[in-house]
């Protein structure tokens, strides 16, 4: 079961990872062509900051999980690598815990600011784009790390309980 | 319980889940919205999580972020380190120590293309260390000498830390990038002199490299000239004002981008790498400054640095022994954390504080990279030492951080400098056009 989950929540990291990927060089291909626009022919992107900075939640936002799965958030480990492998796992369990509610708290947060921001009408000045279809994206991106810290732990508790 | 209770015993519970081995940035988001949710109320602190979490992924001014995170990936994939490398061997190879100054040297470089100290130690480590090895280097020299000088990654610009430093401060990211050249420059020279003073004192640590033809001098030349177009046109156009820090970032990595196609050095496998790489490298650097922005709101609230403030400044001591103080502080707290998330823990405390007492806020900038470039290569928290373990794999972690000593003194000597001479930091900038 947790192994099933754990394969399905790699994948769907990985491909999230990839749409990421795809985010960030298409914001390169943007600021270039904004820089071409303005130095060159004096005519800006209509809206390029704009969708520049909405690339970047699809840039940081999908690319969180995968790098949960490589373990690269950054953490400060030289304390609990010297205590015994019991007392890690409980320990593992606990930080687990505290991200998993902190994330569970931010998917469900971002629903609601989602929706108030459509019930408003926000949206971007220049172009008109709407602000909650990015706002429900981050609440999406929480679901593949929600459930990699859901696995972690359990795993976390299991080795705790069998020492 | 007063605010500010409320805010120590919030910051006391993040260095606790920190030393639980919490990822950093979580760990300040957690702690950020729990103590806004205790000192304002429950719904108000987790409106505040969402809100902050979109502003910051949302925020133009952070899209410098991974723009020149990205500039250091596809510099690396194509081959650049290698060709700066190839490049500092023709000049110093033939000396005493001259491959640990040809590593040095091109740390410089690399860092003038790349903003992170781990990125430039890994890049030019996977290039340098099997050369060294082959002329048999001391393992102490050859292993800290490349993590030593790739902190000098986040001092010579791009810097992922000054552009941290300057979302979170206000600071513009283009001053504290040019502010960061010459005492780059100075720092690269200490430790080429470090290198020269270890061999005067034992020659066989470090043998003479094979000599070069001129012909091979000046093919080498090639992959400086390459990294100075990059860096004239990154920080060139910062400095004259013709680009926004995201624009400099997009420029620097299309111009990397153009010259490893033009070299025919990038492929397809290599630009996909550099787009993991740095999404990679982007992600954990994100994740940190969110949480350090939702973490920074809770202490705002708390009222913490205007007491901190207050309190520093009835103290009957001169400035520059409080500055001396918040260095050191800084200093014990590089050993322990990672230079980044220091810094997003800090800054909102200590930042209106430097300002209260009058310093330069792109000299304080300056002083607090030199501080965490130690932090990098520190006990037991020495990132750079590990990313030089996990390439020199047969040498005890024990010996590189042997090597490291002396490169260290050379960061105390820099930073004592810049307390003497804060001009090396702050001329540049004042000729900056905006």
């Amino acid at each position: 079961m947790l192994n099933s989950l754990e394969k399905f929540a790699n994948s769907l990291s990985n491909w999230l990872n990839w749409v990421a990927g795809a985010g960030l060089v298409a914001m390169l291909g943007l600021v270039v062509a904004d820089i071409i626009g303005i130095k060159l022919f004096s005519w800006p992107i209509p809206g390029g900051i704009e969708i520049v900075a909405f690339l970047g939640v699809v840039v940081t936002g999908f690319a969180i999980a995968y790098t949960q799965v490589l373990r690269e958030h950054i953490k400060v480990e030289f304390v609990v690598m010297r205590l015994p492998q019991r007392a890690q796992s409980v320990i593992a369990a606990f930080v687990t815990l505290l991200g998993l509610v902190l994330f569970v708290l931010l998917a469900w947060q971002s629903v609601e600011y989602g929706l108030s921001l459509a019930a408003k009408g926000t949206v971007s000045m220049t172009r008109g784009i709407p602000f909650y279809p990015f706002v429900h994206a981050i609440a999406f991106c929480c679901v593949p790390i929600c459930l990699l810290l859901l696995v972690e732990f359990f795993r976390s508790v299991m080795k705790a309980v069998k020492g | 319980m007063s605010s500010v209770t409320v805010g120590i015993i919030g910051i006391g519970f993040l260095v606790f889940i920190f030393l639980l081995g919490m990822p950093v940035g979580f760990a300040m988001a957690f702690v950020g919205f729990a103590g806004f949710c205790y000192l304002v109320t429950p719904e108000a602190g987790l409106s505040l999580l969402a809100r902050d979490v979109f502003s910051s992924l949302s925020s133009h001014s952070l899209t410098v972020i991974p723009m020149f995170i990205f500039m250091g990936s596809i510099a690396f994939a194509s081959g650049m380190s290698r060709r700066l490398y190839n490049a500092g061997y023709t000049i110093f190879g033939q000396m005493r120590g001259g491959l640990a100054m040809a590593t040095i040297a091109a740390c410089a470089g690399f860092a003038a293309m790349c903003g992170s100290t781990n990125a430039t130690a890994a890049a030019m480590g996977r290039v340098s260390l099997p050369e060294m090895k082959r002329y048999n280097y001391d393992d102490s020299l050859a292993t800290g000498s490349v993590a030593a000088a790739g902190s000098l990654g986040i001092l010579i610009p791009p810097s992922t830390i000054f552009i941290v430093y300057g979302i979170l401060t206000g600071e513009s990211i283009g001053k504290l990038f040019v502010a960061g050249v010459l005492p780059g420059i100075l720092l690269a020279i200490l430790f080429i002199i470090v290198v020269s003073l270890l061999c005067l004192r034992n020659p066989s640590i470090a043998p003479r490299g094979a000599p070069t033809s001129w012909r091979e001098k000046l093919a080498g030349l090639t992959g400086v000239i390459e990294m100075l177009v990059l860096f004239i046109l990154v920080v060139g156009g910062l400095f004259l004002g013709w680009f926004s820090p995201t624009q400099a970032g997009g420029a620097g990595a299309a111009g990397a981008l153009l010259i490893g196609l033009s070299r025919r050095q990038l492929n397809w496998k290599g630009f996909l790498f550099a787009v993991k790489d740095a999404l990679r490298i982007t992600c954990m650097v994100m994740v940190i400054v969110t949480g350090a922005i939702v973490f920074g709101h809770f202490i705002a609230i708390s009222k913490i640095p205007l007491v901190l403030a207050d309190w520093v400044g009835g103290l009957p001591l001169p400035s520059a022994a409080i500055m001396g103080l918040i260095v050191l502080m800084y200093l014990i707290g590089g050993c322990f954390m990672d230079a980044l998330a220091l810094i997003t823990l800090t800054i909102p405390i200590i930042f209106p504080l430097v300002l209260t007492m009058g310093f330069d806020p792109i000299w304080f900038g300056v002083i607090i990279v030199l501080v965490t470039e130690m932090g990098v290569i520190t006990p037991p928290v020495g990132v750079n030492v590990y990313v030089i373990k996990g390439i020199a794999k047969d040498v005890p972690l024990e010996t590189i951080f042997k090597g490291i000593f002396p490169f260290l003194g050379a960061l105390i000597v820099a930073v004592g400098i810049l307390m003497a001479f804060p001009q090396i930091a702050t001329f540049l900038p004042s000729l900056t056009t905006y």
